[in-house]
């Protein structure tokens, strides 16, 4: 198989028509077929380039819009603005380390990001992890979770012009955020969890903060969600919008609450359990529309769960070490470990390779926005203007975790 | 020659400055008072003969003036409702409670670089936000604010100000096409759609008024109105009053039918190239027209400058000052000093931590909020436009804190859900409200 030749600008079958000299500066040089075609204007289109400063792309997404009037046609994304190649500087640490690297990927709901990565190592190890440690691994991604999902109420509103649910969602999460600071020593970027366990065992400051917040959780996740359910306007925009059926989601690999609100009852907490997520009880809540109305509503059911899982948590803690006793170096054998956590976004795997060194040969990890993003191209087109940011929030995509 | 060079080079710049300037302004006062000696007679004439001309231009200049504070304190408005709406605290550094946070933006965008982007058409990019601004500042003309206060009283007064409210798309477009930005040109084909779409219905909606009034001058509207709240428009045209402020919000481009400046679809609209006071020459349009819409509604449909209720308690204040003879020259004199140090008693005496200068202080201040107090609470009863002033004050404001509580509420409504809302419900229903409108005034008019 030999290398494909980089074609050059001067290459005139591949030149840039003059008139739209300036919004291909930063395209990349290789056109494939797909970009020729797409930036061939027919009568009446426009490309509209979006991002990556533009106030609603998550992050740094680019996408180039070809519109025709109000109407999106196609469209063209640009991605790895944000490619720190967190794979290879995995490759690069002790499996200590690693946790720290993952842990900004999806910056939103970093926990899940450790848990995938400890979760595989201890497959590597063949490793038993105390009983108190996964249930304050359950408790913290659970909370994580929730802040996550609140963090999409807002920014799904703010994408359909709300200004206000995204700071009364921010008010729950940060107070979320606050007391995972109490508990982990760091506000965003939580590098918690061990391998073998968690770095520290519940405090006071959390636990007290925690009954506070528990006391009051459900009624203000209902007063937050009023603000939008009973929206007319908030919901005849999302109601039927970006729609994805049943075999769209399977063939573009949906995962977590954006395959359930299609309505297939798939939760990796449940399908392939891990931890101890089988001694607790939960509902799978699922969603038949498809669209983003259901994604949304969809969400907020999973934070009504995980206040559950969280209540049981508190109520089944068992005592005893939070980590198990290991060596400061790790030399597992050589072998492969498959790990998958059930992540807010949806199935979060991580894949990797020992050679008995003390770092892992190859890290590969699958991050459920990449594939959510893929929709995009399948979504958007058809739609207005206005609804393509609205269908991306809907997705939740994070760019951290697709550019990695 | 030499000598006057050695003199010149010895003295310092302002001294040359001052050298050149001295004689020059000297020269050019005495020709400007010459001419002022020779025009002063024939111009004051001419006004004395036009004095309705005159009544204009100084109702004209302080419509202007007035625009400013309107602003200000809309802006201000929406940063702390809206703040306080979001859970959040609002500005509050500024002044006491933040209070002068929006002549601080104002004096901002004064400040910013007035940047011209390559490839734009400068003429129209430059005159676009004049006339954004200037057509809505325009429409306060014939705002009757009370008895007697207004600029200009057309007998087309309420058709002046469609019309008017009508140019503002033109600068908008203006704006969006000359910017060179696609976004722009988005938002101002927006504001082009959405202004059509919504001016029939916001016309069509106070034809019922017009019909009730049978006079299109507003301040034949409001003195129609007069007595009690329930003699207001509004018991007679709710439907009209929906319409019309529905429509309004679409005409002032504002949340939930802003399209034209949607950020997050089109991160600012026809606005995105421009900065400094260019941009704030845009908001500053916005929040008048605001202040525009909710004054309008106050006049047509909920009585404009009438009270909503009589006075129950008629006071009589009528003072005559000579009456006092000097003793009005012992109050006028030792009144400040008496409650200056009456007022500050209290605080010197209960505090220590307060010194005797802070304590005196703090009483002049409450002497003087005193009297401005009492000074307005006597022009408010012995002043008819005063108590108008007051009340449609209080009525305009009560509709654009319903335009902030909106903005800080509702999500967007989509592009064709806004055509289809204009199109399919409010056109049909101004219809109806016409049609019924005319079909009552006719029954009752022939019973």
């Amino acid at each position: 198989m030999s290398t494909p030749t980089r074609p050059s600008l001067d290459d005139p079958a591949l030149s840039i028509p003059v008139e739209h000299a300036g919004i291909f500066d930063a395209i990349p040089l290789a056109r494939t077929e797909r970009q020729q075609e797409f930036y061939a204007l027919r009568d009446g289109e426009m490309l509209l380039n979006m991002g990556p400063q533009h106030p609603s792309t998550h992050g740094v997404l680019r996408v180039i819009l070809k519109i025709n009037g109000e109407q999106v046609t196609d469209l063209d994304p640009v991605l790895g603005y944000l490619h720190r190649g967190v794979e290879k500087l995995c490759e690069n640490a002790d499996y200590h380390q690693v946790i720290s690297q993952v842990d900004p990927l999806e910056y939103i709901s970093s926990l899940f990001n450790e848990w995938g990565a400890v979760l595989s190592f201890e497959k590597l190890l063949d490793l038993e992890v105390p009983r108190r440690a996964e249930y304050i691994r359950v408790l913290s991604a659970e909370l994580n979770r929730v802040a996550s999902h609140m963090l999409y109420m807002g920014w799904f509103a703010l994408d359909l012009g709300g200004i206000t649910p995204i700071l009364w969602s921010f008010a729950e999460r940060d107070e979320i955020m606050e007391m995972l600071a109490a508990l982990t020593g760091q506000k965003l970027l939580f590098n918690y969890f061990r391998i073998g366990g968690v770095n520290g065992d519940l405090n006071h400051e959390f636990m007290s903060r925690l009954g506070d917040w528990m006391s009051r959780a459900g009624a203000q996740l209902e007063a937050g969600m009023s603000l939008l359910n009973e929206n007319e306007i908030f919901v005849r925009r999302a109601r039927g919008l970006g729609v994805i059926d049943r075999e769209t989601a399977f063939r573009m690999c949906v995962t977590g609450p954006n395959l359930r609100a299609s309505g297939i009852p798939f939760d990796l907490r449940r399908a392939h359990p891990y931890s101890v997520y089988p001694e607790l009880d939960f509902d799978v809540p699922t969603r038949s529309e498809g669209d983003s109305l259901a994604r949304y509503l969809l969400r907020m059911d999973e934070v009504r769960q995980s206040i559950r899982i969280i209540d049981q948590c508190l109520h089944q803690m068992p005592d005893g070490p939070v980590s198990a006793r290991l060596p400061r170096l790790l030399r597992p054998r050589p072998g492969r470990a498959f790990s998958a956590v059930e992540a807010p976004r949806g199935q979060y795997s991580t894949y990797v390779i020992s050679d008995g060194t003390d770092q892992p040969f190859r890290m590969r990890i699958h991050d459920p926005s990449f594939l959510h993003l893929q929709l995009m191209g399948l979504l958007m087109p058809g739609n207005l203007l206005p609804d393509t940011m609205a269908i991306m929030a809907s997705l939740d995509p994070v760019m951290g975790g697709v550019d990695k | 020659m030499t000598a006057v060079t050695t003199y010149w080079n010895r003295l310092s710049v302002p001294s040359r400055v001052l050298l050149v300037a001295l004689p020059t302004l000297l020269v050019l006062g005495g020709l400007a008072t010459l001419a002022v000696a020779l025009l002063v007679a024939p111009l004051l004439d001419f006004l004395a003969a036009n004095p309705d001309l005159v009544r204009f231009a100084i109702a004209a200049t302080l419509v202007i003036v007035a625009t400013i504070p309107t602003a200000f304190l809309i802006i201000l408005l929406e940063l702390k409702v809206i703040a306080r709406m979001n859970l959040r605290v609002g500005p509050d550094r500024v002044g006491p409670f933040g209070l002068a946070m929006s002549v601080v933006h104002g004096l901002k965008v004064l400040a910013k670089e007035d940047y011209t982007p390559r490839g734009v058409d400068v003429p129209i990019f430059t005159i676009a936000p004049v006339a954004v601004f200037l057509a809505t500042i325009m429409a306060f003309l014939v705002i009757p604010f009370a008895p007697g206060l207004v600029a200009q009283d057309f007998n087309i007064g309420l058709l002046y100000f469609f019309a008017i409210g009508g140019l503002n798309v033109v600068g908008l477009m203006m704006a969006g096409w000359a910017s060179f930005n696609k976004y722009s040109l988005l938002g101002a084909l927006r504001a082009a759609a959405q202004a059509i779409s919504y001016e029939i219905p916001l016309t069509l909606s106070v034809v019922g008024v017009i019909i009730l009034a049978g006079t299109m001058s507003l301040g034949s509207i409001v003195e129609q109105q007069a007595g009690s709240f329930l003699d207001w428009n509004v018991w007679k045209q709710p439907l009209g009053l929906i319409i019309f402020f529905i429509a309004g919000i679409a005409e002032a481009n504002r949340t939930p039918l802003d399209m034209t400046e949607a950020d997050q679809e089109i991160v600012a609209g026809f606005a995105t190239e421009y900065s400094g006071m260019r941009f704030g020459f845009f908001f500053f349009a916005e929040y008048v027209n605001v202040f525009v819409i909710s004054a309008m509604t106050a006049v047509l449909f909920f009585g404009g400058w009438n009270a909503p209720f009589d006075w129950p308690f008629p006071v009589d204040l009528a003072l005559d000052p000579g009456s006092l003879g000097l003793g009005l020259l012992f109050v006028a004199g030792l009144a400040p000093v008496l409650g200056t140090v009456l007022l500050a008693l209290p605080f010197w005496l209960g505090s220590s931590r307060i010194s005797t200068l802070q304590a005196l202080l703090i009483g002049f201040v409450l002497f003087n909020v005193l009297v401005v107090g009492a000074f307005l609470g006597w022009a408010f009863l012995s002043f008819d436009w005063v108590v108008g002033l007051f009340w449609m004050m209080a009525k305009s404001y009560l509709f654009v804190l319903v335009f902030v509580q909106m903005r800080a509420t509702f999500p967007r409504v989509r592009v064709d859900q806004l055509m289809g809302f204009a199109w399919k419900w409010l056109l049909p229903a101004s219809l109806l409200n016409i049609f019924a409108t005319a079909i009552a005034v006719s029954i009752l008019a022939n019973r």
